[in-house]
């Protein structure tokens, strides 16, 4: 007697489920209008109060440019840690099981690379402002403005309970992404144009 | 665990506090950049025999740790330094400019290294420079403390630049010399890594002179070898008022 065939039981079922929106997703409305609200701020104080073409110097290095270079050139390196410790944490590095201080390396390699990229901001934004005289500085002064707004949605998203998965991978990524972005339009761009110096 | 909570909020308040006390010092140290500026501006109105005391007063108030103690700023709030000069190569690649600014007068220069090239002469306007060279070449710039902008047209072709302050040896050099009876004129522009791209005009005095590649400048001697000869060079520098 034929025994009746039986579905995969990883594929159980072909009935539609109409998914609706994430309810838990409601939770990031007040951090993304809080990040909106940061990114606006940023924008607009570096647009209406006029570059004063000055800041604070740093000793040892030949111009503010050239610190700024360095210091965002830092932040990447930290924010390489972050990326490398997010991918072990969500487990997906084949072959690395989580260490205990994993988390610990994240937290304090993002608040590393946070304050260094603050610094160089308070710079851009107090000495340049939001620049819209070539491409590349719109693309620069646009990315580090949301930017911070993507890191202020990230970590007030932190503080509340039962969000959706995706939240932290999106927000970390698009934070990493938007960092790689002024990285190229400035760092990269400064070594590149004058060589590599202090 | 209400610990674990509050601490990304606290990485903000952090970063928030830390941008708002480096606002603060930035602010200070423009303020007392202004204020030299005040200082040297009602004490030499174009007097030479003045600038001591503007130095002076720049030496006692500019504790900011900015080499240029008494810049200037302009009615958009810009802080403009009075000697300064900036060299870097236009977007694209397609030469060099340089903008040396020396009290109320300014010179610049433009050069591919071969047949183009352009020097400017104009009066610097709150930080802004509206030059004009030979065959209807223009240069349009803004400039502030480490870096200056803006346009040059030469030869009917528009290069855009952002360049930033330098420092001797880099800078701008020239010379004007007879050899064998004819005038040259030369210039070089030595960029903040070294390089240098050098233009000259083997006979300047001609009724349409035309330009060629510069014989390398050796920086350390200011002398260039053209034709077998040992020619003198003169660099132009807002710091130092060499060239002006």
């Amino acid at each position: 007697m034929a025994t009746q065939w039986d579905p995969p039981p990883s594929h159980p079922s072909t009935t539609v489920v109409p998914v609706g929106p994430d309810p838990a997703a409601r939770l990031l409305v007040v951090p993304a209008l809080a990040g909106c609200l940061v990114a606006l701020t940023l924008g607009l104080y570096g647009r209406l109060h006029p570059p004063t073409g000055i800041a604070v110097d740093i000793v040892g290095f030949s111009s503010p440019a050239t610190v700024k270079a360095w210091l965002a050139t830092v932040a990447i390196a930290f924010g390489l840690v972050q990326l490398g410790s997010s991918l072990v944490m969500y487990g997906k590095l084949p072959g690395i099981s989580a260490p205990p201080w994993i988390g610990g390396l994240h937290r304090w390699s993002g608040r590393i690379a946070f304050i260094i990229t603050v610094i160089v901001a308070v710079h851009c934004l107090y000495a340049l402002g939001f620049g819209t005289y070539t491409p590349r500085v719109i693309a620069h002064s646009v990315a580090g403005c949301l930017f911070f707004g993507v890191i202020t949605v990230k970590m007030l998203a932190l503080t509340r309970r039962g969000m959706p998965g995706w939240v932290m991978p999106l927000l970390g990524g698009l934070a990493f992404a938007l960092l790689i972005l002024i990285w190229f339009t400035s760092a990269f761009w400064f070594f590149s144009f004058f060589g590599f110096r202090r | 665990m209400k610990i674990a909570i509050a601490t990304p909020v606290i990485t903000l308040i952090v970063g928030a506090a830390l941008a708002a006390s480096f606002l603060f010092t930035d602010m200070q140290v423009t303020s007392v950049k202004k204020g030299d500026l005040a200082a040297a501006t009602a004490v030499a109105p174009g007097s030479a025999a003045q600038p001591t005391a503007a130095a002076s007063t720049g030496a006692s108030a500019g504790a900011g740790g900015s080499p240029s103690a008494s810049a200037s700023a302009s009615a958009s709030g810009f802080v403009i330094p009075p000697h300064a000069n900036y060299v870097g190569q236009v977007q694209g690649d397609l030469g060099s400019v340089a903008i040396v600014v020396h009290d109320t007068f300014a010179v610049a220069y433009f050069c591919n290294g071969s047949t183009q090239e352009a020097w400017f002469k104009g009066t610097p306007h709150d930080g802004n420079l509206s030059m004009t060279g030979k065959g209807n070449a223009t240069l349009t710039a803004s400039y502030a403390l480490g870096h200056a902008r803006g346009t040059v047209v030469v030869d009917g072709i528009s290069h855009v630049f952002s360049i930033i302050a330098v420092h001797k040896p880099s800078g701008l050099f020239q010379s004007i010399a007879v050899v064998r009876g004819a005038t040259i004129k030369a210039g070089w522009i030595v960029l903040a890594n070294g390089t240098q791209v050098g233009s000259m005009e083997p006979n300047e005095l001609a009724a349409n002179p035309t330009s060629q590649a510069a014989p390398k400048l050796d920086v350390s001697s200011l002398t260039a070898q053209y034709e077998g000869t040992t020619i003198a060079v003169t660099p132009i520098d807002g710091e130092t008022g060499s060239g002006f």
